[in-house]
């Protein structure tokens, strides 16, 4: 499997799905074309860098509803819209949603281009950020829970004096803890642990969903 | 009928009434007089009763009178004169009149004129002179009075015999008239009624025309013939009629057409033409009858309707368009963000080191693949916004539908409404204009569009069907899942004006319907069990096509 970035093109006029991966080809990127969301779907897709061109009036369904989809079922992919019939309330909801552009037909290539170009980009960064959080999440995983617990509180500001005391341990305890926490999570500066801590919260849809940080 | 002028009398019809002839009592009335005649030349020779006696009295008298002052030239008696008018009261007075003179005679000529004069006494000596008298006037009244019947028979006979001729003298002018009378009749018909009649001989020749036809063309009727019958029709018409002519005239079958006719002012009208052969008892053709009807009005009415049809539906034709302007406007968006993309392509491969000749290429003709689907689609919007006259020719409605579900995708993808189409493989092509067939569908799947609208289902369908019926019919169906037809709206929908839309003209059905049925065709809404609507148009099929 290449890791080359791969483009999802979701159209259902078989004449633009056509004409967009031979533009796309002859700018050196490959892409897979489906007529419909529910195509889209069936794909096991690869973990390579990849985003989702997609055609918001589609048969029977739409192109923004499909983003709300995906959201809700936690799949992180960076959308392109492509539209022959923008409206402002349109583009505007898409980009709150997190689209990436909203281009309408019939779009020129260099502004194509630059889309998928910054849509990659994010996706990479997700790809990048996933990894990360999954390493610490590994290494969280190997916490006891007292040391989560311990964690949890000192992250948030808290002085090891008022852990102990909202824990009912003795000070001392409470910095053994603190210690073994920081190995664990590999973390060579406390600054450093109060990031990573950051990263686990953050609201990944990944990460909110099978785990709660803040127990 | 050339006949029929110079044979016909014009009796002097009192004005006011045309036709009111009773030969009957005209008749009798005739007889009458003839007998009344008759009778009077009769009396005047002949006296009747107490007057034939009156006359033999006065004659014997008369006689007398004469005879008197004469005997004295005479020696013997002088009694000729009681003969004249013993004959005379014969003649006149009848048998019974000479009877009374001869005896009034006897009288007379005993007392006045045999001695002894002034006695009826007779001497034995003139008895025999006196006798011989007697004897001589009675055959002279009897020879008179039967010469006389015998004139008065023969008289009789020849006032009979006039009183005949008469008679049928009287009856043969009446029937006369009343033959001329109808056969006025008959020439009024053909002169009052509006139609031009013609007619010809068996063999085709045109010799005669009422007055219309010869107030029409300008035409002397002597001067009416074949030729120049021909020359009165359009050019352009004259070839095709005389085909039919001559094949009425071979077959003996019934002419009917429609060709236009000069006018003697030149101005061509259209006329209906029927001719038929008027049969021999043989079963041969004697003549041929025919009328020329003008149809010219009717026609143009009928034109003028037609065009209003034809706006109309212009007109509704641009309403929904108008209505579908801004979807089909993003629909081209669709071939030219295609177009764009092949072209940016192309350039790619071209502007690469080594170009990538092969690819270009493929792109270029994409790009012309396109720019042309992009042109189809405004050629098709830019046909259904022209107002043309109908032209009939075949239509294919699988090709038509596809057509038209271009147009409207658009519409329906962002109502998120599907649309799917089932057509029917080998469907039969239908005639007709095809203009308005795109109208009919495309304003049936607006319908079914626009009744899908307001529905907050996710599930939002609209399926168009083609298909044959039981009888070779084209059928097309359009179906939407939507919340169908009010019970009682399913008449009223196709009512000009009727609309459940604020936006609508009501006139969509209606016109569609209009269009349909003047292709020989139906449209109607099917009752159905399911939720939503069909509308079907059925459509005939051209003979001989049934099966293509």
């Amino acid at each position: 499997m290449s890791n080359d970035p791969i483009i999802y093109v979701v159209d259902d006029d078989p004449s633009v799905r056509d004409a967009v991966q031979t533009l796309l080809k002859s700018v050196g990127l490959r892409s897979l074309t489906f007529e419909s969301p529910a195509k889209f779907m069936e794909l096991k897709r690869p973990g390579t860098p990849c985003c989702l061109l997609l055609d918001v009036a589609l048969p029977g369904s739409n192109g923004l509803d499909f983003q709300d989809q995906l959201a809700k079922a936690g799949i992180q992919i960076p959308i392109v819209f492509i539209t022959a019939h923008g409206d402002i309330p349109m583009t505007s909801r898409a980009i709150k949603a997190g689209a990436v552009e909203f281009l309408t037909k019939p779009f020129q290539k260099d502004d194509l281009i630059m889309a998928i170009n910054q849509a990659l980009e994010r996706d990479r960064a997700y790809l990048v950020q996933n990894a990360e959080i999954s390493e610490l999440r590994a290494r969280f995983q190997k916490l006891t829970p007292r040391e989560k617990e311990v964690m949890d509180l000192v992250v948030r500001g808290l002085m090891n004096k008022e852990v102990a005391a909202e824990l009912g341990l003795s000070e001392v305890t409470v910095k053994i803890h603190r210690g073994h926490a920081m190995q664990k999570m590999e973390a060579d500066s406390f600054a450093e642990l109060v990031r990573m801590a950051d990263k686990l919260k953050s609201p990944f849809p990944q990460l909110a969903q099978h785990e709660q940080f803040t127990a | 009928m050339p006949g029929l002028t110079e044979t016909a009398i014009r009796p002097k019809s009192q004005p006011g009434s045309l036709g009111t002839f009773d030969s009957r009592s005209g008749i009798s009335r005739a007889r009458h007089e003839t007998i009344a005649g008759a009778n009077r030349r009769r009396d005047m020779r002949r006296f009747h009763g107490y007057q034939g006696y009156l006359v033999a009295a006065l004659a014997v008298l008369a006689a007398l009178g004469l005879s008197l002052p004469a005997q004295r030239l005479f020696p013997y008696p002088f009694l000729f004169l009681f003969f004249a008018a013993v004959m005379a009261s014969a003649w006149f007075g009848g048998t019974g009149a000479g009877l009374f003179s001869v005896l009034l005679s006897t009288g007379l000529v005993d007392y006045f004129f045999v001695p002894p004069v002034h006695s009826l006494a007779i001497n034995s000596t003139d008895s025999t002179y006196f006798l011989a008298f007697v004897a001589c006037s009675l055959v002279a009244s009897s020879v008179s009075s039967a010469k006389k019947r015998d004139e008065e028979a023969l008289k009789d006979a020849r006032d009979r015999l006039e009183m005949r001729v008469e008679e049928r003298t009287a009856e043969l002018q009446s029937s006369n008239r009343e033959l001329a009378e109808r056969e006025h009749q008959l020439q009024l018909l053909t002169e009052v009624i509006p139609q031009q009649i013609w007619s010809g001989s068996a063999t085709g020749a045109i010799d005669y025309g009422n007055s219309q036809l010869m107030n029409y063309t300008g035409c002397e009727l002597k001067d009416m013939n074949t030729e120049r019958f021909l020359q009165t029709l359009h050019p352009h018409d004259r070839a095709r009629f005389e085909k039919a002519w001559q094949q009425a005239l071979a077959t003996g079958a019934s002419l009917s057409g429609e060709w236009r006719f000069r006018r003697s002012d030149g101005e061509y009208r259209t006329f209906f033409t029927r001719a038929v052969p008027l049969f021999t008892p043989e079963g041969k053709v004697a003549r041929w009858y025919a009328t020329n009807t003008d149809i010219e009005d009717h026609k143009n009415a009928e034109q003028a309707l037609l065009q209003t049809q034809n706006e109309l539906a212009h007109l509704s034709r641009s309403l929904t368009m108008g209505e579908l302007t801004a979807s089909i406007a993003h629909e081209l968006n669709q071939p030219l963000a295609a177009v764009v993309s092949y072209g940016s392509a192309c350039g790619e491969w071209l502007s690469a080191s080594p170009p990538n000749v092969e690819e270009a290429r493929i792109a270029a003709g994409k790009v012309v693949q396109d720019g042309t689907r992009a042109g189809l689609v405004i050629r098709r919007i830019r046909a259904l916004f022209e107002k043309t006259l109908p032209a009939k020719q075949p239509v294919q409605m699988n090709d038509l539908i596809h057509e038209i579900q271009e147009l409207v995708r658009s519409e329906a993808r962002q109502r998120k409404i599907a649309v799917e189409i089932h057509l029917l493989d080998n469907l039969p092509m239908v005639v007709g204009d095809r203009v308005q067939m795109q109208q009919v569908v495309l304003n049936l799947m607006m319908n079914g569009i626009d009744a899908l609208r307001d529905l907050s289902s996710a599930d939002k369908r609209l399926i168009v069907r083609t298909s044959q019926n039981g009888t070779g019919h084209v059928v097309v169906q359009v179906e939407d899942n939507g919340p169908g037809l009010a019970p009682d709206a399913d008449k009223k929908i196709f009512e000009p004006f009727f609309t459940t839309k604020p936006q609508g003209l009501g006139m969509g059905l209606a016109i569609s319907r209009s269009i349909v049925e003047s292709h020989g065709g139906k449209l109607n809404a099917v009752p159905h069990a399911g939720s939503g609507a069909i509308f079907q148009m059925i459509l005939p099929v051209p003979q001989g096509h049934e099966n293509e």
